[in-house]
């Protein structure tokens, strides 16, 4: 396959176990994809409490898009927000969508119908990746700043599951063009997050198995967030352990660097395992001794990014 | 203070709730190996276990139902308990279909169910499926077996709470009588349109079925024509789950790590659970940075580093600085952690405990032992 950039796909969706930092990577690209010159939007779905814009350290932007940084939009995709875009867009008119929408027992129907909310909100994502302005496509780049692992393939899965089961019509439709859209590898890829730690690799292995497998995407690339430095040799960890018994300053000294030694050990064993069963282009983020996380961290994953864009595990 | 493990003493049931890789299922096994080293027919009912912990427990080869996890196992890891320890996975189709088989007045009407598509989706996919089969399972191991106390590992939800409300609104759709009305297939014709449209919304009718095509609404219709006559039951249930989770012999037990989400999703489950009078036994707070150095003391330089460590014959090139350098970060990480659960740790009345960051990973019962005595 022609190596496409990361960022050179139309939409890139992030996702990975809950907890490894995909929020922060998603910024960290926008950023980064922001300083080739693109504009680009990130989509948070559902979010109880927005985390990208203020990540950017901007205001959270709410149900509709809104400049976070020059060139750098923002939205939290609601089901309740993208419902009515969705509605508005089928119905074309707004008092037909207020007579039928504002109904309670309509809504109480859009909500029940199994995957209805999940197909509004990724329409509204994927409908913004579509989108053009004046004959040119309204963003250069679209990311998809995607709920944890399981939640993430429900999502996903929802346009396939609704060409399985519903007949001809206008959700069907929808649903059609929406898993074009997700399956074509030339303008979709997704990047994996993970940690070097036991869980999450295991959890990024599998949904590297769901996303090629079930739901039929390219995968674009793993980013092993987090890595700790390997500060001491191997037997410089084991002197110490014997160390970390003497009396302060040196005893807590060497506890604090045996315990550092063996995260960055067990790390680089998951690294090696996630390598090994994912032929992945892979980028390494260092673990970044940060308290609050927020524009200045957010660049620094940005630079460790840009030093060390994904490569080919196996070239 | 007591612990998380006295506060659940006196308990039946603990139900483990928190953020997405907190350390949730470990924090519920070792629960329940703790009352079960301690005497006590226990059951650990977990979602979605780490492999290798799911084959300490003996879970691999589960389906839906309890296994107790062997004598022999535990013996391995130098364990010699007074009770027993019981482990299941939950399957999340497998008890909305055992609910139905239940429920359902004939055979006839329990196949309509299963086999209807709405149903088969809802049953695997619909939001709160599984946070809502989590409770009925839960209700059902309470009632009808004798376990003196069962742990519940709770899903990982997109947003904690829904956990909560889930079998509320999965009720809520099952039991909406109007919508069951307006949806139920006209005699003969099976056209639910004319119905709607009789009922005097004849382009609301229209313009709905122009948003998901008739052939959904009329297998909803169909889907809540089935689930009529069975709903009372399931309403009846769900009061007595709630019921059950509002008891004293229930304790919720909050599980977060310091990362600022989790801690922010423990925070909204207590002020909810407060709001709603359920009980909180306690929280477990993991992978915590643990406190090497007095705050009050200066950390050290490389330079007073230098002596002891050519005293105990440690002489690497700069061995000093980057140790001193590793202490630093170490505290300033430790705390920060500390400083971001300080809220956390003032409103939450109940037992704590803090649980250092494991080195390596609680993958067996020995290190769920090992977890244990930290609870």
């Amino acid at each position: 396959m022609a190596s496409l950039g990361l960022l050179d796909r139309r939409l890139l969706v992030v996702t990975g176990k809950g907890g490894v930092g995909k929020t922060t990577v998603c910024a960290a690209l926008a950023l980064l994809a922001a300083r080739a010159g693109k504009r680009v939007l990130v989509c948070e779905v559902n979010a109880t409490r927005e985390r990208v814009a203020p990540l950017l350290g901007a205001p959270a932007s709410g149900p509709f898009v809104r400049e976070a940084l020059p060139g750098i939009f923002t939205v939290n995709v609601t089901p309740h927000e993208a419902m009515r875009e969705y509605g508005l867009m089928v119905l074309k008119f707004r008092t037909i969508y207020e007579a039928v929408f504002e109904n309670r027992l309509v809504r109480y129907f859009l909500r029940m119908v199994p995957g209805l909310a999940e197909l509004v909100m990724l329409g509204k994502v994927l409908h913004e990746v579509r989108a053009e302005d004046g004959g040119r496509p309204r963003w250069d780049l679209v990311l998809l700043d995607a709920p944890a692992t399981g939640h993430a393939v429900q999502l996903l899965r929802v346009p396939s599951a609704l060409v399985d089961t519903v007949p001809a019509g206008p959700l069907r439709h929808d649903a059609e063009w929406m898993q074009a859209l997700l399956v074509d590898p030339a303008r979709t890829g997704v990047a994996l997050v993970t940690l070097p730690e036991e869980m999450p690799v295991n959890e990024v292995i599998e949904l590297d198995g769901l996303v090629r497998g079930e739901l039929g995407m390219a995968v674009a690339a793993l980013v092993v967030n987090a890595m700790p430095p390997a500060r001491f040799d191997a037997r410089e960890a084991a002197e110490l352990a014997r160390l970390a018994a003497a009396p302060p300053p040196l005893g807590p000294a060497a506890e604090a660097g045996r315990i550092q030694a063996l995260r960055a050990e067990a790390a680089g064993r998951y690294l090696v395992r996630a390598r090994a069963a994912l032929d992945l282009p892979t980028t390494v983020l260092p673990l970044l001794p940060v308290v609050e996380w927020g524009p200045a961290a957010v660049g620094e994953i940005a630079a460790a990014l840009a030093a060390a864009p994904p490569a080919e595990a196996r070239p | 203070m007591t612990t998380v493990r006295e506060s659940l003493g006196g308990r039946r049931v603990a139900v483990c709730v928190g953020a997405g890789g907190v350390g949730k299922t470990t924090a519920a096994a070792a629960l329940a190996l703790s009352r079960a080293l301690e005497g006590g027919k226990v059951l650990v009912c977990t979602i979605d276990p780490a492999r290798r912990l799911a084959n300490a427990l003996g879970l691999a080869t589960l389906g839906n139902v309890e296994s107790r996890v062997p004598e022999h196992k535990l013996a391995e890891a130098g364990l010699r308990p007074r009770g027993e320890l019981w482990a299941m996975m939950l399957d999340v189709k497998r008890t909305w279909d055992d609910l139905v088989a239940r429920h359902a007045p004939d055979p006839a009407r329990r196949e309509r169910i299963l086999r209807n598509r709405l149903y088969q989706q809802m049953s695997a996919a619909l939001a709160g499926s599984q946070e809502y089969m989590a409770m009925e399972k839960l209700y059902e191991l309470a009632t009808d077996r004798d376990y003196d106390l069962i742990v519940l590992d709770t899903p990982p939800t997109a947003h904690a709470l829904d956990f909560l409300d889930a079998p509320d609104r999965i009720l809520d759709f099952l039991g909406n009588e109007t919508a069951r009305a307006l949806l139920a297939p006209a005699l003969g014709a099976g056209r639910f349109g004319l119905r709607l449209a009789q009922l005097g919304g004849g382009y609301v009718a229209k313009t709905l079925a122009r948003f998901t095509g008739q052939q959904v609404l009329s297998d909803l219709g169909d889907f809540l024509q089935g689930f009529q006559g069975m709903y009372d039951g399931f309403k009846e249930r769900a009061g007595e789950v709630r019921a059950m989770l509002a008891r004293p012999e229930t304790g919720f037990v909050l599980v977060a790590s310091p990362a600022a989400a989790a801690i922010e999703e423990a925070l909204a489950f207590h002020e909810r659970l407060h709001a709603e009078s359920m009980p909180v036994a306690g929280l477990v707070v993991n992978r915590l940075t643990p406190d090497l150095w007095p705050a009050a003391t200066p950390l050290p330089g490389a330079a007073e580093l230098a002596a002891p460590l050519a005293a105990a014959a440690a002489s690497a090139p700069d061995l000093g600085a980057r140790l001193a350098a590793t202490l630093a970060e170490h505290q300033a990480m430790a705390a920060a952690e500390r400083r971001s659960l300080a809220g956390l740790l003032a409103r939450v009345g109940a037992a704590h405990a803090l649980v250092p960051r494991l080195e390596g990973d609680v993958h067996d019962l020995a290190g769920l032992a090992r977890m244990a005595d930290r609870l």
